[in-house]
């Protein structure tokens, strides 16, 4: 009985942030939060990646931004440069960053320390250089502009409108499909590379193949994002994909929970949000409070503050529950 | 005359200047519940470890159903020149990465199953979860049916409950599948870690010390499992201090000592055996 | 180029590798002894920079107390971020563990960088500027006195370690940390002391090297970077070999600049670091799996 009263609960909920998310970017008073919610949903996908990477194979990557970054650039001059069409350079940048992930993969998964965080801040930083250094292809420092919008037949998706659903379509595939995987066997091979690595394989689990894989996702996905990115913009700049905007993504994802994929949308929208608010009143202030947080959080909630805040729910809903059942 | 299922000849190990294995020749019938004993620190674990490949030997070779499996070339020819023998075995290292002989992993497929001293199961899923974690080697679909929800994942996701269901009832945890795994007392985790063994559908189970902790009821509830196991045409390689488990179960010894086979035969045998007494009286320094 | 010319990036590059040693030492010591990866460790070369010119530019405090004090005050830090934030974590994981450090990293550069400003900065050379003949090649005596800062912290640091009873006693701590534990070596006082020496240490390499490079609130993240490099090589283990590393990377980084040919130029000089890492982590993989798996 209990069963079936918490899961209409659930579906009402998941019902009503449904509606709420459909509604949003028509015009009334929260319709102003339209362009915010797009680079909500585009955070949200690059923030999953990571959450799976940092709860299943306990290693963090601080170049998230590079993949997000190639799969920008690529989508930006394939479709502006060579006249690609926007769908086939979306296809091929989310490729060749699975690709180029692929490659770095396996030497650093391979070992068992953590090399996986420098190795992807020096990545990172490679990347940021060559961004702004290869200016015949990416337009430098300055950027490049006029970058086509995508469509589907004669419709072209040229306003906010028709991009946040757009944007939100894939953000929710992305969620979704990672919720598939998770539970699958992939996701329990995931679940037992976490609990023990020896265990996992000594039951023909291949937990460097694994690994790879999860951050193979993890590249795609922010490639996706970076190509929505740059169609919603249609102006790329090496700005956004340096060091800044991996630890974003970093601190989004300790938010979120590691391991946890509907986190991983109340952790972007926090920290998009909240960097929104911070470079307002604080200036220069938001690295020094992305920093704090990332010590809090990872000292005292290590499974994220989303995780956590769902359990202080958990609680304080059986406690009320059995407050009713008393009486 | 069986023939052996698993087969190890001149094997050796060394970790920088400690040699935990010295030349072991091992000729593992198939079929049979076979015992390794010896004072601690003999290298039984270390045994262990080089059969199921999580270490590489430093000489010899581990031979499964006929088929060599450690990587012969690179290891003796290359390391003679070191710096060059460090790059060009990783090179090859990487190069064989495709060959995969070695891992753990491979060896699982292979059908070489094995339990841990400290159990090792995953925390952080249900008893029935954990079993079914063991049927991953015999099971095939990935990424994409996964993620699409494909029927072919469907399919053998059922699959993969009935049979982990069927483990499970093997060594009596039946009721306990939804449990989280480490709810369960020591006795039953050990239990557990065996069922997930076994959903591997191994031809070699290897136990490592299955009756530490137990109590005598528990142990006696686990050589009827060996049993049981062993009618399912598994071969089961257990190493034990528990004599009297030993002795009831076994029905070839093999007897270890600093890394070096001493001495191997029936439980009587080894029982009379000078070489094995003064080993274990040895090493009770009083 | 000529033979003069080659020995004057030969100098640069033993110079800038001087400092990588340094940072590179730093990591090892807290890796060896704890087996956390610090991120923080390139603020501290920052902080021995920026605090120094605080001192003797605005303050007026000669160069030799100035250089003490900063190494002081950055190792005061130092073991401030390991009792805050690495102790009070307990028993987090290593990925816990990793992002505490780059949150306490981003946190000093940030708060470096209200204190501060964007600005490069220099402070005051130790002995003048006067470039020294050399062999046909010029030398800064600065350089002279990073060169031999390295030199001496090295032997220094050796002999405490080798002769040493606290030496000693990390050494163990860095050899078999449960063993250690055993035979009463308190492994919490080992790991603040070797907080305090890494901060230390690359806040000797940050001072030394500030006036003659130039420093501002931002050169962590590529110290840290090429230190880690420097330290890799030796496998986090030896601080030996991550003074050889380190020094290896500088001349590497020296000769690409040197060459000028297609990637081997001034602007992917950073890139080298990266890309040598990378190299080492392909061709240690091997090896490095089945020792981790050992020990």
């Amino acid at each position: 009985m209990l069963a079936m009263v918490r899961r209409k609960w659930t579906y009402l909920v998941i019902g009503a942030l449904l509606a709420f998310l459909i509604l949003i970017p028509f015009d009334w008073s929260l319709g102003q939060y339209t362009v915010l919610m797009i680079f909500i949903g585009i955070h949200t996908m690059i923030t999953v990646g990571l959450c799976l990477l940092l709860g299943y194979t306990g290693q963090v990557s601080l170049g998230q931004a590079a993949f997000y970054g190639t799969g920008a650039y690529f989508s930006a001059v394939l479709s502006k440069t060579y006249g690609v069409d926007p769908w086939l350079a979306m296809l091929i940048a989310a490729a060749a960053t699975g690709a180029f992930a692929y490659v770095i993969g396996y030497p650093i998964f391979r070992l068992r320390g953590n090399y996986l965080a420098m190795a992807t801040l020096g990545l990172g930083m490679i990347i940021y250089i060559l961004f702004n250094q290869l200016a015949q292809f990416t337009g430098g420092p300055e950027g490049m502009s006029g970058i086509p919008y995508l469509s589907i037949g004669g419709f072209v998706f040229d306003n906010s409108f028709k991009r946040y659903f757009l944007v939100w379509f894939f953000c929710l595939a992305v969620l979704l499909i990672s919720q598939n995987i998770v539970r699958s066997r992939t996701g329990r091979a995931l679940r037992a590379i976490h609990g023990s690595e020896a265990a996992a394989e000594s039951i023909g689990i291949n937990v460097t193949q694994f690994k790879v894989k999860i951050f193979v996702l993890s590249a795609v996905y922010a490639s996706l994002a970076g190509s929505l990115f740059v169609h919603h913009l249609t102006f790329i700049s090496p700005q956004p994909f340096g060091f800044l905007a991996s630890l974003m993504i970093v601190v989004m994802a300790v938010i979120g929970g590691l391991a946890s994929i509907w986190g991983a949308i109340f952790g972007a929208a926090t920290i998009r949000i909240l960097s929104d608010e911070l470079l307002l009143t604080f200036g220069e202030w938001d690295v020094i409070i992305y920093g704090l947080m990332l010590m809090l959080v990872m000292i005292f909630m290590p499974e994220g503050l989303f995780v956590r805040l769902k359990e202080v729910f958990e609680r304080l809903r059986l406690r009320y529950q059995q407050r009713g059942t008393e009486t | 005359m069986s023939e052996s299922i698993l087969e190890t000849s001149g094997l050796s190990k060394a970790f920088g200047g400690l040699v935990a294995l010295d030349r072991v020749d091992l000729a593992i019938e198939a079929g049979k519940i076979i015992a390794i004993i010896g004072p601690n620190g003999a290298g039984k674990t270390t045994l262990f470890n080089v059969i199921t490949g999580v270490y590489a030997p430093t000489e010899g070779e581990v031979i499964f159903r006929g088929r060599p499996l450690s990587k012969t070339m690179s290891t003796s020819l290359v390391r003679s020149v070191p710096w060059f023998g460090g790059l060009s075995s990783s090179l090859l290292g990487t190069l064989l990465f495709f060959a995969q002989l070695n891992t753990p992993h491979h060896r699982a497929r292979l059908g070489i199953a094995r339990t841990f001293q400290n159990i090792l199961l995953f925390g952080n899923m249900t008893v029935l979860e954990n079993v079914m974690s063991g049927q991953h080697p015999r099971s095939h679909y990935g990424f994409l049916e996964a993620a699409l929800r494909l029927p072919k994942a469907h399919r053998e996701e059922e699959s993969i409950s009935l049979n982990a269901m069927k483990y499970l009832n093997l060594v009596g945890l039946g009721a306990h599948a939804e449990q989280n795994a480490l709810s369960l007392p020591l006795g039953q985790q050990k239990l557990l870690a065996i069922a997930r063994a076994l959903a591997t559908e191994p031809q070699l189970l290897l136990l490592d010390e299955p009756g530490a902790g137990l109590n005598t009821l528990e142990k006696q509830e686990l050589s009827d499992l060996i049993r049981r196991i062993r009618e399912m045409g598994i071969t089961v390689l257990l190493v034990e201090h528990d004599m009297p488990l030993v002795m009831g179960l076994a029905e070839w010894v093999i007897v270890l000592d600093s890394g070096q086979k001493i001495a191997e035969g029936t439980a009587a045998q080894i029982q009379r055996d000078q070489r094995v007494i003064s080993a274990y009286l040895g090493e009770e320094v009083e | 180029m000529s033979a003069d010319q080659f020995l004057q990036y030969l100098i640069s590059g033993l110079t800038q590798g001087s400092i990588y040693a340094l940072v590179g030492v730093g990591f090892t010591i807290i890796y060896a002894v704890t087996r956390i990866i610090n991120f923080a460790q390139g603020e501290f070369v920052m902080l021995g920079g920026m605090i120094s010119f605080t001192l003797a530019s605005s303050t007026g405090i000669p160069v030799a107390p100035a250089f003490i004090l900063s190494v002081l005050i950055a190792a005061a830090i130092g073991a401030i971020m390991y009792v805050l934030a690495i102790r009070t974590a307990k028993r987090a994981s290593a990925v816990s563990l990793i992002i505490i450090t780059i949150g306490a990293a981003v946190f000093i550069r940030g708060i470096a960088g209200q204190l501060w400003g964007k600005d490069y900065v220099r402070p005051p050379y130790f002995t003048g500027d006067e470039p020294i003949s050399f062999l046909g090649a010029y030398i800064q005596p600065q350089a002279l006195w990073i060169i031999g800062t390295m030199l001496v912290v090295t032997v220094l640091l050796h002999l405490f370690l080798s002769y040493t009873m606290v030496g000693k006693a990390l050494k163990a701590c860095a050899i078999n940390p449960g063993a250690a534990g055993l035979v009463g070596i308190n492994t919490r006082t080992m790991a603040l002391i070797a907080f305090l020496l890494a901060a230390s240490i690359g806040a000797i390499g940050g001072a030394v090297m500030a006036p003659l490079t130039v420093t501002s609130y931002g050169v962590g993240i590529m110290m840290g970077l090429k230190g880690f490099v420097a330290a890799s090589i030796g496998g986090f283990r030896s601080p030996i070999a991550a003074v050889i590393g380190g020094i290896g990377l500088g001349i590497i980084e020296a000769l690409a600049v040197a060459i000028n040919w297609g990637p081997f130029n001034s602007d992917y000089k950073d890139a080298i670091a990266l890309i040598v890492l990378l190299l080492i982590l392909i061709f240690r993989s091997g090896r490095l799996a089945e020792e981790e798996r050992a020990g």
